[in-house]
């Protein structure tokens, strides 16, 4: 059909941060939906968001409850969340309990009272909780034809009097065959709780919205005491990538390193900092951050191993302040509670810590850490995970310096253990080596994406001023395996 | 711990209710109560919100709760379509304490409030009652 022939849809906002996103940009005006999951799964939260984000007082909302949860203990629980809106309550918003008409007359009984109900309120927003007991009540023998045509002449009248419509039921995935719901609806949202050993995490999935494009597969969402918040598996992966004009460099606050990265970080890019630990990869960090608040650069630190305050005070020993930008809003520390977070979420974090500080540079101290504050399924694809995570945050401009600890050995050099080198535009390698019979710090920049970097392995110490950067150690060889060699008597192809 | 019904803004609260009702009985009406006007006005309402098999429990447990503070109520009962049955010329004097228990009840399960609000809607000729809504909001 010609584009100017077409009925345009309108679609509703949920009320839910991400909702709309997964769901091609808000939900279909005047569709007839379900909300299906487990108890406990956030069911009623989503439909109480979606009702308190659209109805008014003209075009109200109708929350119709049937046996299940009573009403007065909804409103109890419900009031707890920040988009509870007292004010609404019996004016835009009206609850009404619909059991005794369910036991005394029937399927007919709930058609005629919402009938009557819908005609008198003139609803833009329907809802029937619990949908599936409603069902259960008629759902024998021979009585099917009973339940389908209920849910055709229900469907048939919220359709008509223009309200969209959600049933929210504990239905289980068996039943999307057999269920004539379903077949009817035109929306069907699907609630899980997973369990993975000691943690839980919650997903969505959009398993049918006619007349739009949602984006399949299962989106994690969280539910705090603002409601739900879901998180778009592709979160990150439309949109538009920020360009630059030409490259631009960030200096590390570490002039010789500067010096060594061929002017510092280009702008936009990924450098990953690897090394064993103590070898300075986190002060390198903060000094990569307090360089570009001093630039006039807004940061933000995502940090799993400390909180904010301990990690200012840990900078404030190598005499950098980061205090006062923490305080006027110019540098943003995320920590993020452990253990059951999703990629998802980290990454919505960083997003809209972004948009408040304008932060042109990001750290991560450190990845371990963040995958150990990851929900244990979400570990199983960390790389898959990271790679998206890095993309995205680089697509809006911001430029990250990821931490990473790597096992030392003294007979090799890798540079990640995570295989994740493929992910990153730049590497620093920072190492223990044995010379003289103490262990000193070298450091090497193995990549530079973009552009030429120096070759030389530096030794370097970490003093009360941050990491000072030395001379090339010419005198030894071997330095990368940890147990170098003295230069003489060694023979070189280049000699 | 003191219940939402021993608060004296309770019983103050369902004091003026009974009082106001009173004052709109026509004394050629017979035997009206004010204390079962309040309830038929809670009534409607209430059971949208919980049913009228949900109306009928929470005016029971107040009952129980409101004859313990005053014996001389023991003959009231719920009748099973949520009215009163029972109430005389010498027990409705005490009303307010069955009114205050029922109001106690709601502000327990859904805070003063919400309550607050249900109320205001059901008496919106009540002298105060939108000021009452505010003054609690805004504290």
């Amino acid at each position: 059909m010609k584009e100017q022939n077409k009925v345009k849809i309108n679609q509703l906002p949920t009320g839910v941060p991400g909702l709309d996103e997964i769901l091609g940009g808000g939900l279909p005006e005047f569709s007839f939906n379900i909300i299906a999951g487990a108890p406990g799964c956030g069911k009623t939260t989503l439909a109480h968001q979606f009702i308190f984000a659209n109805a008014t007082v003209e075009r109200p909302a109708l929350y119709f409850t049937v046996m299940g949860e009573p009403a007065l203990k909804m409103l109890r629980y419900q009031q707890q969340f920040t988009f509870f809106d007292a004010a609404k309550l019996n004016s835009a918003v009206r609850f009404i309990n619909l059991s005794q008409d369910l036991i005394e007359r029937g399927l007919q009984g709930v058609l005629e009272e919402i009938a009557k109900q819908v005609e008198a309120a003139n609803p833009s927003i329907v809802v029937v909780d619990s949908f599936r007991t409603v069902l259960r009540s008629e759902m024998h023998e021979g009585k099917e034809m009973v339940v389908q045509t209920f849910v055709q002449q229900l469907a048939l009248l919220l359709t008509s009097w223009e309200a969209t419509t959600f049933l929210i039921g504990e239905y289980s995935e068996t039943e999307v065959r057999e269920n004539p719901v379903f077949t009817v609806a035109d929306g069907l949202f699907w609630l899980f709780q997973q369990v993975d050993r000691n943690s839980v995490v919650r997903k969505m999935q959009i398993m049918k919205l006619r007349g739009q494009a949602s984006v399949p597969g299962l989106h994690t969402f969280r539910i705090t005491e603002d409601g739900l918040q879901a998180f778009s598996r592709t979160l990150g992966l439309v949109g538009q990538r920020k360009t630059f004009n030409r490259v631009k460099y960030l200096s590390m606050g570490i002039p010789a390193l500067d010096e060594m990265m061929g002017g510092g970080v280009p702008e936009g890019d990924s450098l990953l900092i690897a090394g064993s630990s103590g070898t300075g990869k986190s002060l390198m960090a903060t000094q990569f951050l307090a360089a570009g608040i001093r630039a006039g650069e807004p940061g933000i630190a995502a940090v799993f191993e400390e909180r904010p305050n301990e990690y200012t005070a840990r900078a404030s020993e190598f005499g950098l302040d980061l205090q006062t930008p923490l305080a006027n809003g110019t540098l943003e520390v995320i920590y993020l509670r452990p253990l059951d977070l999703s990629v998802d979420e980290m990454m919505q974090e960083i997003l809209d810590a972004v948009k408040r500080t304008g932060a042109k540079r990001l750290v991560i101290d450190s990845l371990a850490g963040f995958e150990m504050a990851l929900a244990p399924s979400f570990r199983a694809d960390f790389r898959e995970s990271l790679y998206r995570m890095i993309f995205a945050l680089t697509a809006v401009g911001i430029t990250i310096l990821s931490t990473l600890e790597m096992p030392e050995t003294f007979t090799e050099l890798s540079f990640s253990s995570y295989s994740i080198s493929f992910l990153t535009d730049d590497i620093i390698r920072m190492r223990y080596v044995e010379i003289d019979g103490q262990l000193r710090q070298i450091l090497m920049v193995v990549k530079m994406r973009r552009g030429v970097h120096s070759r030389d392995i530096r030794q370097y110490e970490i003093t009360a001023d941050g990491i000072i950067i030395g001379e090339r150690l010419k005198s030894f060889v071997d330095l990368v395996t940890g147990i170098p060699k003295p230069r003489s008597g060694v023979l070189r192809f280049d000699e | 711990m003191m219940r939402s019904a021993d608060e004296p803004t309770t019983r103050e609260l369902a004091q003026r209710l009974i009082t106001y009702e009173g004052s709109q009985i026509d004394p050629a009406d017979g035997n009206i109560y004010a204390v079962g006007r309040v309830c038929d006005k809670l009534r409607g309402p209430l059971a949208t919100l919980v049913g009228p098999a949900g109306f009928c429990s929470l005016l029971m447990r107040a009952l129980t709760l409101a004859k313990r503070d005053a014996p001389v109520l023991s003959a009231w009962e719920v009748r099973p379509d949520g009215s009163l049955e029972g109430l005389s010329d010498e027990t409705t004097q005490m009303g307010a304490v069955l009114i205050a228990q029922l109001i106690g009840l709601m502000i327990t399960f859904i805070g003063e409030s919400l309550t607050l609000r249900l109320l205001r809607d059901v008496w919106v000729d009540l002298p105060d009652s939108a000021a009452m809504v505010e003054r609690n909001e805004s504290e």
